[in-house]
């Protein structure tokens, strides 16, 4: 495997999407390649950074222009 | 005196399909932070966010009951969220210009004029001291926005919000390569966007580092 193979399939590494076969390669293709362990660390913590992204609270003034709109297009004739 | 709406979710889907008012305000509520959370980060701008949000949830309101409970409740809903964003007209003037493509060739690194192999720092435990001082969350937040929407959304769904990439490509109505390759070129994307920022911090801690 090549560091330009590699580098094309890393995130389906990461992601745990590639076979057994293929993993070894990876494996033994970053045993001696330092570039490219470095490269899946820094990708890696890029994902894991992204999940701990914080959520934004929605502001009150558009939480209740929200639930008034909602509350408008819900009646229902009965 | 009202009763408390249902807890659980699936029992407030169903209280809500039923015509239950507060059921269905109690599952808004439950998901507006993420929904807002979401198109804010898609267009970067409150007022498409308003737009995105009061879209999604009119959606929701409207065809509760059509929902059916094989697909997981947050999945039809941002599916609803996604196409309100995509076809959202886009107001700020930096935004990225859709269809731009990623190209892998243009991120990987090159081996220098000699055929040495590229030097790769490892920033990752620099990463983790950064989030700790609160300053990599706004980087993170700039790198997304710099990418092109279809890889935005596709980094946002799977890696910020945490669907599947099955789940993705039903929701984008893409095919699951297709949200697999979008993924690895927006998180390369990402990633060289946050060397950068190490790079300049290192050179600014250390003044005898190597010049720009």
């Amino acid at each position: 495997m090549t560091c330009r193979e590699l580098f094309e399939r890393l995130s389906e590494y990461l992601d745990g999407e590639l076979s057994p076969d293929i993993c070894q390669e990876i494996s033994r293709h970053m045993e001696g390649c330092a570039p490219c362990v470095n490269f899946a660390r820094t990708l890696q913590k890029t994902a894991d950074l992204c999940r701990r992204l914080p959520t934004q609270t929605l502001p009150p003034d558009l939480a209740a222009s929200l639930h008034t709109l909602l509350t408008t297009n819900r009646r229902e004739p009965k | 005196m009202t009763a408390t709406p249902p807890r659980d979710e699936s029992a407030l889907i169903e209280a809500s399909q039923a015509g239950d008012p507060r059921a269905l305000d109690e599952l808004v509520r439950r998901n507006q932070d993420r929904v807002y959370s979401f198109a804010m980060r898609m267009c970067r701008n409150v007022e498409d966010a308003k737009d995105i949000l009061q879209e999604t949830f009119l959606g929701v309101v409207r065809s509760i009951r059509d929902f059916r409970a094989e697909s997981r409740f947050s999945t039809w809903l941002y599916r609803i969220a996604s196409n309100a964003c995509l076809k959202k007209r886009r107001r700020g003037v930096f935004d990225p210009e859709p269809e731009q493509e990623i190209s892998l060739d243009a991120l990987m690194p090159r081996p220098d004029a000699e055929g040495r192999k590229p030097e790769i720092p490892d920033w990752s435990e620099d990463a983790e001291r950064a989030l700790l001082r609160g300053e990599l969350v706004q980087q993170m937040e700039a790198a997304i926005d710099k990418l092109p929407r279809e890889y935005k959304i596709v980094i946002i769904l799977r890696d910020v919000e945490g669907f599947s990439a099955e789940e993705t490509a039903d929701l984008l109505k893409l095919s699951v390569p297709a949200v697999k390759s979008r993924l690895h070129r927006a998180r390369v994307f990402v990633r060289k966007e946050l060397s950068r920022y190490f790079e300049a911090e290192q050179r600014l801690g250390s003044p005898g580092g190597e010049p720009a």
